[in-house]
């Protein structure tokens, strides 16, 4: 923080800050090590927002309005995307770094997102299978190539906004165009609302598993007999409360025992770029803690 | 200042933060100063005609400094912002929050009952910190008497006083006694319904505990206008009734022209809530963020700005702070650009006096070079827009 901000005022140099970021995914990735996590992040360090790294890959007009994401004090700039999208030219900053330990998780925004926070002139759906196909497809074969065996898509979109019944349909094509001959798990996290009006149609996508923020989502809502995996956001994102492990390990049992879904990711609800470094570790050894103990119950 | 200042047509003011400048950063961190913080110091004395400024850069020559004198410092730097202010023309203004941290970290860091918890990232490379609520709260000191006292003693234009609102307080805040139940396994329904009622109780507690008695000290010092920030205001859409209840339990019955600055939301999302909000004589808004750059003052050419109709059509009339300055870049609005946005509020609302002229928001993220310029076009936008309208110049 105080390198990247230096940076801007003049007062720091890109050397220091390169250095900074070393540091800082260093420590995060010892954190995942030591927390016992199955697959690994470079936690987005460089990204300012969701966005911007796609956007700068695009080539696209920089963006400059600022707009509030979703209900946070957290903002991004709105990518410009009217007229014709060209294709990705280049993956710097997209990619997890070379020192995040395998399997790697890759994060982008879900391609309805992305339709709906950029300002354009043209059919948002036609934008959404367009960008699925253009733009993430061309990054997530490149992250499964670094080695990432998950990629998760973030939609908050539908947490928050929710979705008219005619754009299911789009959305399903769009999610093909990234799900086709994908060597890596396809994950669908829809977070910042309640999943579970939405649960049926969710089942439905074309990916293989399906993120809810429980924060959010009734637990009863999500049904049974799934034939996906769950990614469970049983971590709170956005209180620095840190979570009793018994009912964190109780909702996961319960997840396990009525979902039962074809697998199930512990994780938390949203993002934790929302919480201070020093919370969000506290959060992600409590993640660990809780999935070490699912998986203890779960083989006994 | 007047009680009739919100009917001053066209009244020019900053919203509240600047940058601060290297050599205070530096100078109250500790950190050596090099001659180029020195040289921005002795430029800017130079060119806002600060009095005696030769005796800071003397000052700056003798670290370390003393408590008193980082003090000191922080003086010297609220005199240069509110020359840079008063420089740039404004009819109203402050020192860029010179002496705060932050706006936030400011008013909890003076308060009992939070405990700070570290920063995250608001946007690009920007931060700030949060702190958890723990306890009862309460003001430990009134925490802007000190700029305030100061202000007055120096300064040749109106004072306007920026105050961070209770809704945003809690907004920014983490909830560790109100709400912490957070056992997933109940009905999420419940879950939500019991977090509405914490939040509620948090606000407004922050208002009555913490705003109020600040903002009555202000005005036992002869504060007379005070701008209560609430950019948080809109960012929990169903929680609008609970941002009006909380500015209007922090302002009820005192006697100070009290304005509002909202930036960075659908402000759609306002009405109807704000009608209850009629002791809020201005509303200081950001609207260029949103806005074409192009000149013209037809709907089309001026797309950041059509909701100003909802705030024209209040029923008691409140003055607009119309947001002309993107704060977010260094582009340079003409002069004619801001002429345009104004004649398009004016039209819009029939009548300027009910028009101020403000940038969006604070100009802190802009060097000052970039915040000059851009006051500086400011003012002179407004000249153009008043010899449209055949206004004469106000007297200061």
């Amino acid at each position: 923080m105080a390198s990247t901000r230096g940076l801007d005022r003049g007062r720091v140099d890109a050397d220091a800050v390169e250095a900074a970021f070393a540091e800082d995914l260093a420590a995060f990735v010892r954190l995942q090590q030591k927390s016992g996590l199955d697959v690994f992040s470079d936690g987005l360090l460089r990204w300012q927002d969701i966005f911007r790294p796609l956007v700068d890959a695009l080539g696209a007009a920089k963006p400059e309005s600022l707009v509030r994401w979703f209900d946070t004090n957290t903002f991004f700039r709105e990518p410009e995307l009217s007229g014709a999208l060209a294709g990705v030219n280049h993956a710097d900053g997209l990619l997890p770094d070379a020192s995040v330990p395998r399997p790697r998780v890759a994060t982008l925004p879900s391609p309805f997102m992305f339709s709906r926070a950029a300002r354009t002139d043209r059919d948002r759906n036609q934008l959404m299978v367009d960008l699925a196909g253009t733009v993430l497809r061309p990054v997530v074969d490149a992250a499964v190539a670094a080695g990432c065996q998950l990629v998760h898509l973030e939609d908050p979109w539908i947490g928050y906004f929710g979705i008219e019944s005619k754009d299911w349909a789009p959305l399903r094509e769009a999610l093909e165009l990234l799900h086709r001959d994908l060597r890596a798990t396809l994950a669908f996290h829809v977070y910042f609302g309640d999943a579970g009006p939405h649960v049926d149609q969710l089942r439905r996508l074309p990916v293989d598993a399906i993120g809810v923020d429980l924060v959010e989502t009734d637990v009863n809502e999500l049904g049974s007999g799934w034939d996906k995996g769950l990614v469970a956001g049983v971590i709170d994102g956005r209180s620095s409360m840190l979570e009793s492990l018994e009912n964190t390990v109780e909702v996961a049992r319960h997840l396990a025992d009525t979902v039962r879904p074809r697998n199930l990711y512990l994780s938390s609800n949203c993002e934790l770029a929302f919480l201070p470094t020093v919370v969000a570790e506290q959060k992600v050894q409590r993640l660990g803690e809780a999935a070490k103990r699912v998986k203890q119950l779960v083989s006994v | 200042m007047s009680v009739d200042l919100d009917h001053k047509p066209l009244l020019t003011h900053e919203i509240g933060s600047l940058d601060k400048p290297g050599w205070r950063v530096k100078a109250y961190a500790g950190q050596p100063l090099s001659d180029r913080d020195l040289e921005e110091a002795r430029a800017w004395g130079e060119r806002l005609k600060v009095p005696d400024y030769e005796r800071l850069i003397d000052l700056l020559r003798h670290a370390p400094f003393s408590k008193e004198q980082k003090s000191d410092l922080q003086r010297w730097s609220s005199l240069y912002a509110l020359k840079l202010e008063e420089g740039a023309g404004l009819d109203v203004v402050y020192d860029g929050e010179q002496q705060r941290t932050e706006m936030y970290d400011w008013a909890v860091s003076h308060s009992d009952g939070f405990e700070r918890r570290g920063s995250v990232r608001a946007f690009d490379n920007k931060y700030y910190t949060k702190a958890a609520v723990v306890a009862p709260i309460s003001l430990r000191t009134p925490f802007h008497n000190a700029e305030f006292s100061y202000l007055v003693s120096v300064a040749d234009a109106e004072l306007k006083i920026p105050v961070t609102g209770a809704y945003t307080i809690a907004d920014w805040s983490f909830d560790e006694r109100y709400d912490v139940d957070t056992d997933l396994r109940e009905p999420a329904a419940d879950r939500r319904r019991k977090r509405k009622a914490a939040r509620r109780d948090f606000v407004l507690e922050i208002a009555r505990n913490l705003i109020r008695p600040n903002l009555m000290a202000l005005i036992g010092l002869g504060a007379r206008w005070i701008q209560v920030d609430e950019p948080g205001a809109s960012t929990e859409p169903d929680e609008l009734d609970l941002f009006v209840d909380s500015f209007n339990a922090s302002v009820e019955g005192l006697n100070a022209m009290f304005s509002t600055h909202l930036c960075f939301s659908d402000y759609n999302l306002f009405f109807p809530a704000i009608e209850r909000m009629s002791q809020c004589r201005q509303f200081a808004v950001g609207f260029a963020n949103y806005d074409s750059r192009e000149l013209g003052t037809t709907d089309q050419a001026r797309p950041g700005y059509h909701v100003i109709k909802k705030f024209a059509d209040l029923p008691y009339k409140p003055a607009l702070g119309l947001g002309v300055l993107d704060i977010h870049s260094d582009f340079i609005e003409s002069p004619e650009l801001v002429r345009d946005r104004v004649l398009y509020a004016v039209n819009v609302f029939g009548d300027p006096a009910r028009i101020h002229v403000t940038p969006d928001c604070g100009l802190r993220t802009r060097s000052w070079e970039v915040a000059f310029k851009k006051l500086r076009n400011m003012t002179a936008g407004v000249a153009l827009a008043r010899q449209e309208l055949g206004l004469k110049d106000p007297a200061r």
